[in-house]
């Protein structure tokens, strides 16, 4: 074999090494892609859809992946855009809505429901179920429920929120704290009854 | 009547996700720690938000169908 067509042959098999562990890695980390997309989407069946098309795409175009950077945000970037382009949102957001009841707002609810007056957080927190969790989360509108979920369950930092979803780290701070607000929320009204409708059990 | 413009629970209760966060700058984080030293209202509505936090990201995790990953491994490129 000529030296060219040995340096050919070298830099095939390189590239072929390279790209099965970039598809290693990535499959290893599909259960963590899959339990956010799962929280983004609205279905087991949308989400399992969304992981296939993200995986097929990641798979696709691994070589515009930069090694040694974050291939979980990478994953979850793609996901999100597929996430958008299947026009899931056209909503707009709805920043500039009035609603807003204070971070200590679902503790107050929760423990206003409680007899004992001493009540301790653990009681309080005794009263939610993991149902009641996901079926608040999956009523916070989209653009706030994107940005809670990539960081209170995604584990990712503002940072990496801001880049995946696109938009200002100040935009993911702002829809974080709002969203986390709304969660409560919907929190407070599914386990104690929404507002004046005298709740208590 | 009073008009509580500066109710420092009300302060606390702001300072609570970016506390939670650590993102707050070393100033406001001693303030907000000073006031929790002395309130128990708020000290327990922040442990509570911590144990939350918690509690929603554990039921949030969500197992993929065994089914599901055999097809992302097909999507592989044949070697």
């Amino acid at each position: 074999m000529s030296d060219t067509a040995h340096d050919e042959a070298r830099r095939l098999a390189e590239g072929a090494r390279d790209r099965v562990r970039f598809e290693e890695e990535a499959l290893d980390l599909a259960d963590q892609v899959y339990s956010v997309a799962r929280h983004l989407s609205g279905s087991k069946e949308e989400a399992e859809d969304l992981v296939q098309d993200t995986y097929a795409r990641a798979f696709r175009s691994w070589r515009s992946f930069t090694p040694g950077t974050n291939l979980r945000a990478w994953l979850m970037r793609i996901l999100t855009n597929l996430n958008i382009d299947r026009g899931r949102r056209k909503q707009r957001s709805p920043d500039t809505q009035p609603l807003e009841e204070g971070d200590y707002y679902l503790y107050n609810r929760l423990s206003d429901a409680l007899p004992e007056t001493n009540a301790q957080e653990d009681q309080v927190l005794r009263r939610l179920s993991q149902n009641d969790a996901v079926d608040a989360l999956s009523a916070v509108p989209h653009d706030f429920r994107d940005v809670v979920v990539l960081v209170d369950i995604g584990d990712f930092s503002y940072q990496d929120a801001a880049q995946i979803l696109d938009i200002p780290i100040g935009t993911v701070m702002s829809r974080l704290h709002r969203g986390r607000r709304i969660l409560k929320k919907e929190l407070a009204d599914t386990v104690v009854g929404d507002g004046q409708s005298g709740g208590g059990e | 009547m009073i008009l509580q413009v500066d109710d420092p629970c009300d302060k606390c209760e702001q300072m609570l996700q970016p506390f939670l966060d650590r993102v707050l700058t070393d100033e406001e984080r001693q303030a907000a720690e000073l006031h929790l030293q002395s309130c128990s209202y708020c000290r327990a509505r922040y442990r509570f938000e911590e144990k939350l936090r918690m509690f929603v990201r554990q039921a949030s995790v969500e197992t993929m169908d065994p089914q599901l990953k055999l097809k992302l491994a097909a999507l592989r490129t044949p070697l």
